[in-house]
């Protein structure tokens, strides 16, 4: 079971004109792995996850979840069977409360429909409390509870950033996609996300991808990388064969240190 | 703890709810039957409900959903010319105006189904075009179609609408509006308001959500039609157009967006001042078109914008208990 194949990218292509985005990218993911992607500026980090998450359809290639092949699905299904992700730039609903951004991720494993809601049957009670109870247990196990019921647009950078992956978390995802979650942070708050993430992977039983900058966390926490450079794959292995691969260096390490 | 609060809670709105709906059919029963008003200010109340219906209609997507549509105008010509029609030739006794009413709904609700469909990809001004030109092109079919009386309208229509129908009707709209805000569904409107993209990927289905949205808000809007035409007993293409449309607006934005108890504030308001501004004849859609222009500036979210009472009572609540009590909340 451990070599389980969770998403697979087949030979996947994303133009933009005339702007290769991702070029014949091809990598596995198992199961339960932490898997980090890496890359200068404008490598195509980002726009994988896009096209894993349906935003964008790929212009050639398959992408794969379990068996299932997600080009053509809508985002919405993508979520609803089970990727979540988090953005670069924080996209909460700040006008509504914490709770309720987390209430409203659970749409599409709600099961109740219009006239449960009209009639107040007792599937839609059930339905509603399981949610609240549900919300409010991922709230707690990211030391967020307190601020259920802010706005979640008041809240300051570092809090909203947990507001958003918690959010993630209410899809009941099996893979979560983080874009850049340590953007932005001191090395003591990337020490504690680091925990954070090997913490929600290990409770939640999840797949966990990180697109990232900051090479700290990533090299400290992720399983397996991938090297992009100019949307092409460069390199991809564990952390400790990546820091002496010549061509990874020249690309990328080389130019930061 | 919090859940032992919530079902406390419950129990009390409920009692609330019972007892204010008692209270209010009171009141009804002495104004209607006692004759305790005169029969123009009965007349007015009757406006009151039934643009309360419509306003809130409009406000489920322009407010709710906070999608710029001008569609209102033709769901509600569509709910009025079914019902009357039907209630003229088909279900002509008095009981039998329930049916009408639904069936005015629901025509608007089918229709409202395909004016949802240009929503999924356009959206602002684009979208006020398109349901701008929608309630223009229901104006001019019912203007032309003879089976309809063409220009002149429908006339005769049994004066079915009394008092009881149209509060009936608004409790009613009331009930369904706040449940469904108050669901999953409502949830979704508001996330799709504020960031389409993000809703979809926390796996709300936009397209359902916007169908719905527009079928229910149609549902109103039409049924608040089927009221009017057989209030005044007559109908006719003329009164769907820019006055129509720009009244609607001007409750909404006025009462304020995304509030059941905005919309029938900005209702009840904005019948007030019709009614005082009566003789000024042609000039009062002057003064509605420039009121609608003020309230966008200087109160854009309208009076009760996204809130409602309760929200306010906690605001009033807070300011008085002074400043530690708000940084707590």
């Amino acid at each position: 079971m451990d070599t389980e194949k969770i998403i697979s990218l087949k030979n996947v292509c994303m133009y933009f004109g005339g702007i290769k985005a991702i070029d014949d990218v091809t990598f596995d993911i198992d199961k339960g792995r932490l898997f980090g992607i890496i890359g200068p500026n404008g490598a195509g980090k980002t726009t994988i996850f896009n096209v894993i998450t349906g935003m964008y359809i790929p212009t050639s290639g398959e992408i794969y979840y379990r068996d299932q092949q997600l080009n053509r699905l809508m985002p919405h299904t993508i979520t609803g069977n089970g990727i979540a992700r988090t953005f670069q730039n924080i996209r909460l609903f700040e006008d509504q409360t914490v709770l309720d951004n987390l209430k409203i991720a659970n749409f599409s494993h709600t099961k109740y429909g219009l006239l449960d809601v009209f009639l107040q049957s007792r599937k839609f009670k059930q339905e509603e409390e399981r949610i609240e109870e549900t919300s409010m247990e991922i709230l707690k196990f990211l030391k967020l509870e307190r601020l259920a019921n802010k706005r979640a647009g008041s809240l300051p950078y570092g809090e909203q950033r947990r507001v958003e992956i918690a959010r993630a978390l209410s899809c009941n995802p099996e893979v979560l996609l983080l874009d850049e979650p340590a953007a932005g942070m001191n090395p003591a708050e990337i020490r504690d996300l680091n925990q954070l993430i090997l913490n929600i992977r290990d409770h939640y039983d999840l797949t966990i991808m990180v697109v990232e900058h900051q090479m700290r966390l990533v090299m400290e926490i992720c399983e397996e990388i991938l090297v992009l450079n100019f949307g092409k794959k460069l390199a991809i292995g564990q952390p400790e064969q990546l820091k002496t691969n010549p061509v990874v260096l020249e690309a990328y390490l080389g130019k930061t240190s | 703890m919090t859940q032992k609060k919530n079902k406390t809670n419950g129990k009390g709105t409920i009692f609330w709810q019972v007892a204010g709906v008692s209270v209010f059919a009171l009141i009804l029963v002495l104004v209607k039957e006692l004759g305790l008003v005169s029969t123009s200010v009965l007349l007015i109340l009757q406006y009151v409900g039934i643009y309360s219906i419509l306003a809130l209609g409009i406000n489920i997507v322009n407010g709710y959903l906070g999608v710029f549509s001008l569609a209102h105008a033709g769901f509600m010509a569509i709910g009025a010319y079914v019902s009357a029609t039907l209630s003229k030739y088909v279900f002509m006794n008095d009981w039998m105006f329930i049916i009408s009413i639904f069936l005015g709904g629901i025509a608007a609700l089918l229709v409202g189904i395909l004016v949802a469909i240009p929503s999924f990809k356009t959206k602002g001004d684009y979208l006020a075009i398109i349901t701008l030109g929608f309630s223009l092109i229901i104006q001019s079919v019912l203007q032309n179609a003879n089976f309809v009386g063409a220009s002149q309208g429908l006339n005769n229509i049994p004066k079915f609408t009394n008092i009881y129908w149209v509060f009936g009707c608004l409790g009613v709209a009331v009930i369904l509006v706040d449940r469904f805000i108050h669901s999953k569904y409502g949830r979704s409107l508001k996330a799709i308001r504020e960031d389409q993209t993000a809703s979809m990927l926390v796996s709300v289905d936009v397209r359902r959500i916007k169908t719905i949205a527009f079928a229910l808000s149609a549902f109103l809007i039409g049924v608040s039609g089927a009221l009017i035409s057989h209030l005044l007993g007559y109908t006719s293409p003329s009164a769907y157009g820019f006055t129509n449309i720009v009244d609607g607006l001007v409750m909404v934005y006025l009462g304020g967006m995304g509030s059941i108890i905005g919309s029938i504030f900005g209702s009840t308001a904005w019948q007030l001042i019709v009614q005082l501004l009566k003789n000024l004849g042609t000039w009062r859609w002057v003064v509605g078109g420039g009121l609608l222009v003020v309230v966008m500036i200087f109160l854009p979210k309208g009076v009760f914008g996204y809130m409602e009472l309760k929200d306010i009572g906690h605001k009033v609540k807070g300011f008085f208990n002074g400043s530690k009590h708000r940084e707590d909340q």
